[in-house]
């Protein structure tokens, strides 16, 4: 490979003063422009934009580079749009170095500092560009069968939306029903559909699909694999002969839809676990599915309740400081986003049915941000619900009362009120307990996903990529990404399926060349390689005959290697390298940035 | 070489139709262009002995301390006048020397 | 020549927002062939006109630039901008409901073929208006391309205002300027259509609590995420009545919204994330400014909110629980602010430098009388499953998503952009299924 004759484009990004305001990107240009092997350094507002892409293509449709280097912000926005325009110039999209001058520069240094560590990191990322080859993408078969872990809502309508697009569907649930927690829940927030009537409409439409195989009651033991080819190995629970079953699904992709649990308050957390007459949402709204009271008040083991304290906001938005945290450490700091709703949705019914039971609700910030939602809580205002706030400092005690009608006492300081100290006898207190995430830590550390530090699963970016995980072919819809209501888990469940569907529908897969690559001259079958490697299956030590006599050489399954270069930093003879990151690039780089030419 | 000439008679006719046709929003432009070259020459003759801040350039040339700075910030857009030191709450401006047309002329 | 015009889809998408691409997007990546029709003379909408995004922060351009470059540059996507649309109906009767549109493309006085987006007729162009892509707060020409990363890169020339001078006929190096355009009309016939007609906030002006529009240095909020923004009128925040950095900036929450007499009824959702968003943002760069959040219940629901407005508030932004009655003109430029305290104290009056309005959501369109679709009482189009799929309407084939289904913030927008694309794609195997 000639090292000499590559003739880098340098293209330096403004990122419309994102990066320019602290980096004199003019400068940059004068500096990079004297660089060995650059042919073209330019400037531009975003580089991103239709006028920036169309500078590389020209200059590469003209012949006056033949290797890319673009200097802008992270790679992990814009490599695939960078890519992708070499791509439209007729040139191989590999030929291209990224150097990140806005993350790594503009906004952590100010000044000719800044201006020097992003010549520094062209200079290094021109190094690099000119010993690039073109490379061609992985391609791996796929099977066309995605798995869904949960059979919540969310799993349910994910299984759907993909079986309806002719891909085959296997749908695990580790309980014995489908329906997770819809089955708990009686009318809707906001417009009051019965919970057990949106079921039996999904539950209809999937027991009845051909596509779709579900498997209840059963447990995951192994995930293995890559994007096109994973197999989840799952056993079921045992049967009436004591046996267990083991199946093998072999799958395309897979989507988490793993959901929720309701928060349980602590022993004695506002009074739970020490008075019968304090209960969580979750057994209110079971109270009211039951619907057992008759007359005008509501009734709970057989009392008539006159006067309900309802308090929001249990178990989320705490705060560190302020509230206690789990014996894990863990504090929700989160909102659980379908309390506010269902707590007013609960109100309005109970006081549209029962006018004797009064209702106070005791909240923080009342969120009835959704379609529909507002109407409940103006209904519940009109229905003479009472109002009260506290702040997140200062929450409603809970204590013995003094009648026997009204067993507790709830008392608050009222911010609607000068803040003036409250008293409300209550004989039912309902906590508006929020939405925790299921554990799934055992399947999460099985496939590598990653979880935030609120533990639900974590998306790999709220916005350009919120269904998908880092881990190609890994999705995820529903609450076991963030508190969401049902129309909103049935909306993530949608846009997981499009993606499943999207890359399952070719048949086959592109995967980055970034792999492990051995030279089969110099390997001499020291095997370290195999040893230094991470990931089982992607390297091994095969036999291969050469002119008559048998050699033992390495053998890299490209689909399988991380490319992380373990096996390159080991190998005694150099005969295996990272496509894309060979060791000699490192060393350009690294000669290039202490090189101190590039700086002012 | 005929045909050219044909061709550029019939778009001066037509040139001239269509200017009879918008004859009332040419007006209006050119009144509208009339004052606005007026104005950003004033703050721009201004700007010539030292640079100041909006509220002194308004006062000087008595224009709505609005309006200046509407003409100020498109002016700096394309490239007239630069932004300089703050003097209280208020940056001064002044000219773009020598006034490089509109190089690297933002949106 | 001109009504026979045709196109042929698999899905119109109308409306190149946030929402638009992402559902485009995901249907072209399936393979469906996408016409999506715009209104303005660029894709992006409201997205590409903010600074920085709630709640992790990226820059605007940042993460939608990528996404319209996508677009524009996919091979089963075709985009119409600076388009008006007549009609959109089902096309004929009975079994084959497919779409059919009626679509007007608006003169921009350039041959989009020839021009090569160099801007050479809008530096020399004499006559400046008001850049409305700066809220006003600048001005732009005659003829202008309307902002650095547009996408198409085409100047559009305004009529109302161009004097015929002929400069920039002259000064364009292709020959590209048409003075004699005329409106095309064209029709498209696809299988299914998503609606992504976004939203528009409610119009200060029509607000009389508020000045109508009349009080100095009271802006609504997308003013204010311009003089945010990194290529904003100001290159930072200054007021507009005379180029002051401000020293107390308020935020005015639920303006026209919750409450009808004020504009809706409805909350509009993502009033309260922008705000806490805008004042970081303002506190960032004007760090000796007092910032005052006037709300009544602060809204942040989404993953990673809460702790999003915890941050605002340890970062010593003011939230103050009140009810703004009204604005009148202050001392020195300043608006005072009238308020009622919720906690029952009163009435207080308090003066800001600059005051920023976070007016209420509607529709950015109304299907009546150009499409029958059915709209609900908030106006918004209807969803008839809001729990199974929200984005299905009362017509068959023709589907919902983003803000045109209701206020909501750019990750609600993009899930739900994707499962339009699904029940589209669906809906077409579906009819594939059949015939
Ligand atoms: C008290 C309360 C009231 C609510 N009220 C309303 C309301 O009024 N309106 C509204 O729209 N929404 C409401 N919601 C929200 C609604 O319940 C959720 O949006 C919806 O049920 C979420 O569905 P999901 O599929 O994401 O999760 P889930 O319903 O939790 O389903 C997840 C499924 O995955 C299964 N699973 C978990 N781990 C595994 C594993 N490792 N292997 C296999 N299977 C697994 C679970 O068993 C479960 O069946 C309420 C929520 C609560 C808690
Ligand atoms: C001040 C402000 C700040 C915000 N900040 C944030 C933030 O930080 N984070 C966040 O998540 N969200 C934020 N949002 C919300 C965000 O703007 C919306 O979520 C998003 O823009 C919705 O996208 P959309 O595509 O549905 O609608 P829009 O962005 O409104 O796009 C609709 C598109 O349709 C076009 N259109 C309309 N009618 C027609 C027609 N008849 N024919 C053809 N085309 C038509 C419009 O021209 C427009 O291009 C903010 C909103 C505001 C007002
Ligand atoms: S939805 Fe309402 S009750 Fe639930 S956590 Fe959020 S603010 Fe609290
Ligand atoms: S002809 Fe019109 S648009 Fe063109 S330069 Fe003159 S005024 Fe501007
Ligand atoms: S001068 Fe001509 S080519 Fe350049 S942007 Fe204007 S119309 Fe297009
Ligand atoms: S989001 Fe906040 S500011 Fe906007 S209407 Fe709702 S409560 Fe009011």
């Amino acid at each position: 490979m000639s090292e000499k004759n590559q003739n880098v484009g340098v293209y330096i990004c403004y990122c419309g003063g994102n990066i320019s305001d602290h980096v004199d990107v003019e400068e940059v240009r004068n500096r990079v422009e004297k660089m060995p092997g650059v042919a073209v350094a330019r400037t531009e507002m975003f580089m991103c934009s239709d006028p920036g892409q169309e500078m590389i293509i020209e200059d590469l449709k003209s012949g006056k580079i033949d290797r890319v280097v673009v200097a802008s912000c992270a790679p992990s926005l814009h490599e695939t749009t960078f890519r992708d325009a070499i791509k439209r110039a007729g040139s191989n999209p590999f030929i291209y170095e990224h150097a990140n001058i806005r993350e790594q520069v503009s906004w952590v240094h100010h000044g000719d500092t800044a201006t020097d560590k992003a010549s520094v990191l062209i200079a290094s990322a021109t190094a690099k560009a000119k010993l690039l080859k073109p490379l061609e993408p992985i391609r791996v078969e796929a099977k066309k069968h995605t798995t869904i872990i949960g059979g919540g809502v969310a799993g349910i309508k994910t299984a759907l939306d993909i079986a309806q697009k002719g891909i085959e569907v296997t749908l695990i649930e580790k309980s014995p029903v489908l329906g997770g927690q819809l089955n708990n829940l009686d009318r809707l927030a906001p417009f009051g559909e019965k919970a057990s009537d949106i079921l039996q409409e999904l539950l209809d439409q999937i027991l009845n699909h051909k596509g779709i195989t579900i498997h209840t009651d059963c447990k995951i033991e192994d995930v293995t694999g890559y994007v096109g080819n994973f197999s989840l190995d799952i056993v079921t629970k045992p049967d009436n002969n004591n046996i267990n079953k083991k199946i093998t699904i072999d799958t395309g992709a897979i989507v988490m839809a793993t959901g929720s649990v309701s928060y349980i308050p602590f022993d004695g957390e506002y009074g739970f676990g020490r008075h019968k007459e304090v209960i969580t949402l979750k057994d209110l709204i079971h109270i009211l599915k039951e619907n057992k009271s008759s007359g005008t008040a509501l009734e709970v083991n057989g009392k008539r309740i006159k006067n309900m304290v309802m308090i929001h906001c249990v178990g989320s938005r705490q705060i560190p400081g302020i509230h206690h945290p789990k014996e894990n450490g863990q504090l929700n700091e989160y909102c659980s986003r379908t309390c506010c709703a269902a707590m007013l949705n609960a109100s309005n019914q109970i006081r549209a049915n029962f006018p004797e039971t009064g209702i106070y609700e005791m909240y923080r910030d009342i969120r009835t941000y959704g379609r529909g939602q507002e109407e409940l809580y103006n209904q519940a205002s009109k229905n003479k619900v009472v109002f009260m706030r506290y702040d997140a400092d200062a929450q409603p005690e809970i204590t013995l009362g003094s009648s026997s009608d009204y067993p507790l006492l709830v008392k608050i300081k009222d911010s609607l009120t000068f803040n003036e100290q409250m008293e409300v006898p209550a004989d039912l207190v309902v906590l508006a307990t929020g939405i925790e995430p299921d554990d799934v830590s055992d399947l999460a550390s099985m496939m590598k996903l990653p979880i935030g530090t609120d533990k639900f699963l974590l998306e790999v970016h709220p916005k350009l990529r919120p269904v998908e995980f880092p881990i190609t072919g890994v999705f995820l819809a529903g609450t076991c990404q963030a508190p969401m209501d049902v129309g909103e888990a049935c909306n993530a469940a949608g846009a997981a399926a499009v993606k499943a569907s999207a890359l399952l529908s070719k048949g086959y897969i592109e995967l980055d060349p970034f792999v492990a690559q051995v030279d089969m001259d110099k390997c001499q079958g020291h095997g370290a390689c195999v040893e230094a490697c991470l990931k089982e299956g992607a390297l091994e030590l095969t036999e291969v005959n050469i002119e008559g006599k048998i050699h033992k050489k390495a053998r890299v399954t490209a689909a399988m290697c991380l490319g992380c270069g373990a096996c390159a930093a080991v190998c005694p003879e150099k005969a295996i390298d990272i496509n894309g990151w060979a060791l000699k690039q490192y060393e350009d780089m690294v000669d290039a940035i202490v090189s101190d030419g590039f700086a002012a | 070489m005929k045909t050219i000439n044909k061709d550029k008679e019939a778009k001066k006719t037509a040139m001239k139709e269509l200017r009879g046709l918008r004859k009332n929003l040419i007006a209006a432009a050119s009144s509208t262009m009339k004052i606005q070259k007026k104005d950003m020459a004033a703050i721009k003759t201004f700007l010539k002995g030292e640079a100041a801040t909006i509220p002194e350039i308004s006062a000087r040339i008595d224009m709505p301390t609005d309006k200046t700075l509407w003409y100020m910030a498109t002016l700096k857009k394309y490239g007239q006048i630069i932004e300089g030191e703050k003097e209280g709450a208020f940056f001064k401006y002044s000219l773009n020397e020598p006034e490089k047309t509109q190089e690297k002329a933002e949106a | 020549m001109v009504s026979t015009h045709i196109k042929n889809f698999d899905t119109l998408v109308v409306g190149g927002g946030i929402a638009g691409l992402q559902t485009a997007l995901d249907l072209g990546d399936q393979g469906y062939r996408v016409a999506v029709v715009e209104k303005d003379a660029s894709i992006g909408g409201k997205m590409i006109r903010l600074s920085k995004v709630f709640p992790t922060l990226d820059c605007a351009s940042c993460i939608t630039t990528p996404k319209m470059s996508a677009v524009a540059h996919h091979e089963n996507i075709t985009l119409f901008t600076y388009c008006e649309l007549n009609s959109l109906d089902h096309d004929g009767s009975g079994e084959s409901q497919g779409i059919k549109a009626l679509i007007t493309q608006n003169p921009r006085y350039v041959d989009p073929v020839k021009c090569i987006g160099c801007r050479q007729c809008e530096y020399v162009c004499p006559v400046h208006i008001p850049d409305m892509e700066q809220g006003g707060l600048s001005a732009t020409k005659a003829i202008s391309i309307p902002f650095s990363n547009a996408i198409p890169q085409l100047p559009i020339m305004d009529i109302e205002n161009c004097m015929l001078c002929g400069q920039c006929e002259k000064a364009c190096p292709t020959n590209a300027i048409d003075y004699f355009q005329k409106p095309e009309e064209f029709t498209i016939t696809a299988k299914t259509a998503v609606i992504t007609t976004g939203f528009d906030l409610l119009a200060v002006k029509d607000n009389v609590q508020y000045g109508n529009g009349r009080i100095p240095n009271v802006i609504d909020s997308l003013q204010m995420e311009r003089l945010l923004a990194p290529h904003g009128p100001y290159n930072r925040v200054l007021r507009p009545s005379d180029g002051m950095e401000p020293d107390s900036i308020a935020y005015v929450q639920c303006a026209g919204s919750r409450d009808k007499s004020m504009g809706v009824s409805y909350c509009s959702r993502v009033c309260c994330m922008y705000a806490i968003k805008q004042a970081m943002l303002l506190s960032g760069s004007l760090p000796l400014a007092d910032i005052i959040i006037y709300y009544m219940d602060i809204r942040a629901f989404g993953k990673g909110y809460e702790q999003f407005y915890q941050n605002a508030k340890a970062m010593g932004i003011e939230f103050v629980k009140a009810k703004v009655a009204r604005i009148d003109k202050g001392e020195n430029g300043s608006a005072q602010v009238r308020y009622e305290l919720q906690d029952g104290s009163g009435i207080a009056t308090t003066d800001h430098d600059l005051v920023v309005l976070s007016m209420g959501m509607v529709p950015g369109w109304n299907p009546e009388p150009i499409c029958p679709v059915s709209k609900d009482s908030d106006q918004f189009i209807t969803s008839i499953k809001p729990k199974i799929s929200p984005v299905l309407t009362n017509m068959d084939g023709l589907f919902v998503a983003g803000a045109a289904a209701g206020p909501k913030d750019i990750v609600d927008t993009i899930t739900e952009s994707g499962s339009a694309a699904m029940e589209a794609a669906k809906f077409m195997s579906k009819s594939l299924m059949e015939n």
